[in-house]
């Protein structure tokens, strides 16, 4: 009983972990990209904003991914903000 | 995770975050404020090369006339001026990509050391020399592109560890000043505390700031938001340059020198700090000038480019926004070119501190860990062999780079090659070795060992170049090995005379004071 409660206990940092890990950087990369799309400064300038801030972004979802005790909200929001922003960005296509 | 509180979780995620990068990030805190050295670092390895300085403009014509005899033909060179502190020009080639589109690119020709008077390759014993800790430190001797990958991630690891260690922190303020020696796990969170609170803005700063540097390969997704061609990007930053096509008619550099007076005069008397030459035997080719950052903060230089062939100035970079300002002032805090002598002096320190903050972490998860008297659980006996290995016998491993570089045949082939090896040699082997004895007898002897190979350093200098270690730079960097074994040596001491594992009894007053902390840490 207690081996199985502990495998599931596995499991879910396992989820943890990739959530912050690759979903952090995916939601990182997509909220930069998505910054660097629609900020109306000049072309280069959006794109170095958004390239400096990326790391920032990713340490606050890789933190918050373990602050917050409910895994299904840390999957839910951190991958949501990544499929948000990155199919925005992928619609929105490359600036004209 | 225990509890709920933010505090909670982030001291918990901290000690992950720590534990898990903290022996790579050892390594490349270590390496990296070597680096801070890196020209004098080579300089020391190749003690026989002593060359005459000469101006910025005739570095630059004897350069460019060594090329023309030995790569007249290739689509690029890459010239690195010397300055007061790296004596060699620096020369790279790269060749005229083959006709079919489908061969893949030729890639960028090793370096070239070349003399700045006389133009010929530099005489000296071969080396990889500063060149090596600073490309460990960010490639870690791993295939290209995993190497950058790993220290890209420890580097996010660390940034996660100082935002955690932030937050976990209330006691910011007192934490700068409460050092408690001997007193067991509370010097060891002490002496973590008081190194990570110190140079805190250091460690944030160089951090981030080293993401930065490799911020195109990390995160180059803004790029492609904003470009269809994402070399595009790259172009706008500097004078436009790799527009221009070869037009397959021949023709020959004017004087480079004139040009690099000309730049010189253009920025007020700045150095020129390096020359790209696109297709050097065309009648389109163009000579691209970048300005040095030695005299400021920001690493990503002005420059101007000239045509080839008629010296006319051709275009310029561009004005600076703030946010390329912003990224070429964190490229420029990293890699600290910015810094005199004694502002590097006190960079290397803060470097020091960032190694010390590292390794007392590590050292510490350990020791709170421990019970008295209990035999160590498996995890906590392979963390403390890792620390061993990382913390005692990097040390060893560096000094034995230095000391091949002596001791070897200076005519010897591959003996670059060898100096390397010599290092990871020693520094695997040691750690090797300290699996034979008890962990607290290996800590001391790898520690005392690392010492003496750092103390050996001075004698086989002095023994092997003889009267020219008498050289106030040969001096300065004897002296500075001999204060690196003083500083290891002094932890081997200081363990050797510890009574085992603290076992001193703490006095009624200040259990009651760390009591009364602990509930405050908690509050």
């Amino acid at each position: 009983m207690a081996s199985a409660q502990d495998a599931g206990r596995g499991w879910s940092m396992a989820g943890r972990c990739l959530t912050a890990l690759v979903g952090g950087y995916a939601a990182a990369a997509g909220l930069a990209t998505l910054l660097a799309r629609l900020l109306p400064v000049a072309r280069v300038e959006a794109t170095a904003w958004g390239m400096i801030l990326s790391f920032l972004f990713y340490a606050a979802f890789g933190l918050w991914a373990f602050h917050e005790p409910r895994l299904a909200r840390v999957a839910g929001v951190i991958w949501g903000i990544a499929i948000v922003t990155g199919g925005a960005a992928l619609l929105l296509g490359v600036r004209p | 995770m225990k509890g709920n509180g933010v505090r909670q979780s982030m001291a918990w995620i901290h000690g992950w975050l720590g534990l898990l990068a903290g022996w790579i990030l050892f390594a490349m805190f270590v390496t990296g404020t070597a680096s801070y050295f890196r020209p004098e670092i080579t300089r020391w390895m190749q003690p026989e090369y002593r060359p005459r300085p000469v101006g910025n403009a005739e570095a630059a014509r004897t350069a460019v006339a060594w090329l023309q005899k030995n790569a007249p033909h290739d689509e690029q060179w890459t010239i690195y001026l010397p300055n007061d502190r790296t004596l060699a020009t620096r020369v790279f080639t790269r060749a005229r990509p083959s006709p079919d589109p489908k061969a893949p690119r030729p890639p960028r020709r090793p370096e070239t050391r070349l003399d700045p008077a006389t133009g010929v390759p530099v005489e000296a014993r071969e080396t990889r020399g500063g060149e090596f800790f600073y490309r460990f430190h960010f490639q870690l001797q791993l295939p290209h592109p995993w190497g950058r990958w790993l220290a890209g991630l420890c580097a996010m690891f660390m940034l996660g560890a100082i935002l955690s260690g932030v937050i976990t922190h209330k006691r910011i303020f007192a934490d700068f000043f409460t050092l408690r020696w001997s007193k067991g796990r509370r010097s060891w969170l002490d002496a973590h505390n008081v190194s990570a609170v110190l140079a805190l803005p250091y460690h944030a700063m160089i951090t981030y700031t080293g993401l930065i540097t490799l911020v195109a390969m990390y995160t180059p997704w803004p790029i492609l938001a904003n470009y269809a061609q994402p070399a595009a990007f790259s172009a706008s930053l500097y004078a436009d340059t790799a527009s221009q096509k070869a037009s397959g008619q021949p023709g020959r550099l004017a004087d480079i020198g004139r040009l690099v007076e000309a730049a010189s005069a253009e920025w007020q008397g700045a150095r020129v700090s390096r020359i790209i030459i696109g297709n050097p035997d065309d009648a389109s080719s163009t000579v691209t000038l970048l300005r040095s950052s030695d005299d400021r903060l920001n690493a990503r230089s002005a420059s101007i480019t000239y045509a080839g062939v008629s010296g006319e100035r051709l275009s310029a970079s561009p004005p600076l926004g703030p946010a390329i300002e912003t990224a070429g002032v964190m490229l420029g805090l990293h890699l600290g070119w910015f810094a005199g002598p004694l502002l590097r002096w006190v960079c290397f320190l803060l470097g020091l501190t960032g190694c010390a903050m590292v390794a007392t972490g590590l050292v510490l998860w350990a020791v709170k860990r421990r019970k008295p008297g209990a035999k160590p659980f498996f995890g906590l006996s392979l963390v403390d062999r890792l620390n061993i290995g990382a913390i005692a016998c990097l040390p060893a491993g560096m000094a034995a780079f230095l000391l091949a570089n002596r001791l070897l045949p200076p005519m010897l082939a591959s003996r670059a090659d060898l100096e390397v090896s010599a290092m990871f040699w020693t520094w695997f082997g040691l750690a090797g070795l300290s699996l034979l004895r008890p962990a607290r007898r290996a800590w001391i002897e790898t520690l005392a060992f690392s010492a003496l190979l750092f103390a050996a350093i001075p004698i086989v200098d002095l023994v092997t170049i003889g009267g020219g270690a008498f050289d106030g730079f040969f001096l300065a960097f004897d002296g500075t090995m001999v204060l690196l074994a003083a500083v290891l040596g002094f932890a081997a001491w200081r363990l050797a005379r510890r009574p085992v594992d603290a076992a001193r009894p703490r006095r009624r007053v200040s259990l009651a004071v760390s009591e009364v902390r602990e509930a405050m840490d908690v509050a």
